[in-house]
């Protein structure tokens, strides 16, 4: 059967699954919105129908019918985590095949606190905090305060909590408090924020640990019990709002920091512990285990991400599946075809460092704000160990839209380490020009020279 | 006062010479066009079904947001599968008196327009002040809206002198295309003039 796949998403990672459907011999079809008109996975697509939003099952599954799709790639955010779109995608009277995990697996996944119940029955260590949603103000202060002690207790002179919406995400819907005081007021904004922006009120509290790293471990189960690792990414530079903005892989490199811990051990530990939670709930595609890690080499499991990720190519960048580059949205939806792995663990291999740069239109000088207004101007030297993924167009003006975030490119830099790959990301920001105006007419600013900055604290641990 | 009865007269005179406003008619979403329900130069009421479209089995009527006269109505695309955003016929809506005042006070006042396509609130106490006082008046530095967009909410101050809000533009919590109007602002002392320049439309523009 020839298969056609419907692009559920937009921009750079509908690029990107395009790339992978032709490698595949694959047909696909593209939406979009009014917004998106200049974007460029809409000038690429042959085939496409303008939608009303991206986050619309109805919209979704209406142009797969329309156009003979037998499979739906929702890319990562917008459909990609919604359990009851996967079900219904797969459970309707002409079924589609969802290229992603099953749908019990990201209900049960999606949800943070069942995350935290899961792993605390295989002993998986996670962050200590509620395991069930708060709903009731004085509970919270209550568990607050005990956690404030537990802090304490193990020697913490700063105690701090995270107040977060349980079915948050992306960084949304979190607020430090220091102080007992403040977890009630910070409570009921975080409730309201939570209810609005998911739904669902529920709030849980967490231990803020002060000094860590942000490692991901990721993962490519298949429907026949198949499971690998792709290793570690470090994704510990991130804006003020928890954005991740630098990642690099491998999550650890003892050749260029020391750490006070072994690093080999404890990577080996946090993926022995994502392939035990993987293998308990049969996870079935691609897939992150996030992980925090203190300086004193503790790992706590954060969260999963049952999609495929922003960051993804920085892994596949330096993995190698018998000597030969790797393309994992390639093997995402191969194994949702129904395709096998064809391979083994110890035929994936690593070779150097790789490191991704988000270029985003934001004004780091206050507060990050998102800009919006007009690229007239995008260039950048070109390089054999660089790989740009952008829907932004480098021959005409580009309208960045509102209505998503102001993300423009993201770079992955290959070198053979850490301090080749830190020289190749100055040249290439060194190179890169983003000129435009906002909509209020000043010149537009980018995260350039904040990524400049940052550079030099890779593989630091964030404060 | 930079507004005299001169440029009321021109802004009415534009006014009577094409006195509708004209309201396109799209697709909300995608789907088939099952049925036409109005026929071309047809008069239609607020609330009046136009156009069935079929989206995943489900059957939805759109209906007239205004009243008027259906105009460019396109049959061909009857049966066909419509994208969002199709245009299928226009409605020429009549001006009522009090959309003919709104049109002159959208020239006549200071307006804040919104800066991006966004979704805009009226500060919580700007939003308590209307409530209370028919026209609040805003001082330089004063949050006036919450402008959100990108996931970050963003306020919008008030630059310039102590004014009065005159009119408000837009609902809130809808997205408001870049440069349309959101508010319409005056000096204090404006209020008067501006209150004769409304009885004076109100006056010689006929009723709907």
């Amino acid at each position: 059967m020839k298969h056609r796949v419907l692009i559920a998403n937009r921009g750079e990672i509908a690029l990107r699954i395009m790339d992978a459907c032709e490698d595949l011999g694959l047909e696909y079809v593209a939406v979009y919105t009014r917004a998106d008109e200049e974007s460029l996975h809409v000038q690429r697509a042959r085939q496409k129908y303008r939608i009303s939003d991206y986050r619309d099952p109805n919209e979704i599954l209406a142009v797969a019918d329309e156009a003979g799709c037998t499979a739906i790639h929702p890319g990562y955010g917008f459909l990609a985590e919604d359990f009851r779109f996967a079900r219904r995608v797969v459970k309707r009277s002409s079924p589609l095949i969802f290229i992603g995990p099953r749908w019990e697996v990201i209900r049960d996944l999606g949800s943070k606190l069942h995350v935290k119940r899961l792993a605390r029955e295989l002993e998986i260590p996670v962050v200590p905090g509620t395991s069930e949603p708060l709903y009731n103000e004085i509970e919270a202060e209550a568990r607050a305060e005990a956690l404030f002690a537990w802090l304490s207790e193990n020697g913490e002179e700063d105690p701090r909590l995270l107040i977060k919406a349980a079915a948050g995400g992306g960084g949304m819907g979190i607020e430090e408090v220091r102080e007992l005081d403040e977890v009630r007021p910070v409570f009921r904004r975080v409730r309201a924020y939570a209810k609005r922006l998911f739904g669902d009120e529920g709030v849980v509290i967490e231990a803020r640990l002060r000094r860590f790293q942000h490692l991901e471990v990721q993962l490519l189960g298949t429907p026949k019990g198949e499971l690998v690792h792709f290793g570690t990414r470090n994704c510990t530079i991130q804006s003020p709002g928890r954005q991740k903005r630098i990642e690099l892989a491998p999550g650890f490199d003892p050749r260029f920091k020391n750490y006070t811990f072994d690093a080999q051990a404890l990577e080996e530990e946090i993926i022995s512990h994502s392939l035990k939670l993987a293998e308990a709930v049969e996870y079935d595609s691609v897939g992150t285990w996030e992980w925090l890690v203190t300086p004193e080499g503790k790992a706590y499991l954060l969260e999963v991400n049952t999609r495929i990720q922003v960051e993804n190519e920085v892994t596949a960048r330096i993995a190698r599946i018998r000597g030969k580059e790797v393309n994992l949205l390639r093997e995402q939806i191969r194994v949702a075809l129904g395709e096998g792995l064809g391979y083994v663990q110890k035929d994936i291999t690593f070779e150097g460092t790789a490191l991704e740069l988000r270029l985003v239109a934001e004004d780091t000088e206050r507060g990050f704000r998102p800009l919006s207004g007009v690229i007239e101007r995008f260039t950048f030297s070109e390089a054999p160990w660089l790989t740009v993924r952008t829907h932004v167009p480098r021959d005409r003006s580009y309208h960045i839209p509102t209505e998503y975030d102001p993300n423009l490119a993201l770079a992955i830099i290959w070198g053979r380490d850490t301090q080749e790959v830190l020289a190749r990301a100055r040249e290439f920001l060194g190179s890169v020009v983003i000129q435009g105006r906002t909509a209020r007419g000043d010149p537009l600013v980018t995260n350039v020279p904040y990524l400049q900055e940052k550079l030099a604290e890779v593989y630091e641990f964030r404060s | 006062m930079a507004l005299n009865h001169k440029r009321i007269n021109q802004l009415l005179q534009r006014l009577r010479s094409h006195p509708y406003r004209i309201y396109p008619v799209e697709t909300p979403h995608t789907g088939y066009l099952r049925k036409i329900l109005v026929t071309e130069e047809q008069e239609v009421s607020a609330g009046e079904g136009l156009l069935v479209l079929e989206r995943e089995r489900n059957l939805k009527t759109l209906r007239a947001r205004v009243g008027g006269r259906v105009r460019h109505l396109r049959k061909d695309l009857l049966g066909r599968f419509l994208e969002a955003g199709e245009k299928v016929l226009e409605i020429w809506h009549p001006l009522s008196q009090e959309e003919a005042v709104a049109e002159v006070l959208r020239e006549t006042l200071v307006v804040v327009r919104a800066p991006e396509t966004a979704r805009y609130l009226l500060a919580p106490e700007v939003e308590t002040r209307l409530l209370k006082e028919k026209r609040p008046l805003v001082r330089p530095g004063e949050e006036l809206l919450i402008m959100t967009f990108m996931k970050r909410e963003t306020p919008l101050r008030h630059e310039g002198p102590p004014m009065v809000i005159f009119k408000l533009f837009f609902s809130p919590h809808q997205v408001v295309p870049a440069g349309e109007p959101l508010l319409g602002l005056c000096l204090p002392e404006e209020v008067p003039y501006l209150e004769r320049v409304m009885a004076r439309i109100q006056e010689e523009w006929p009723e709907s």
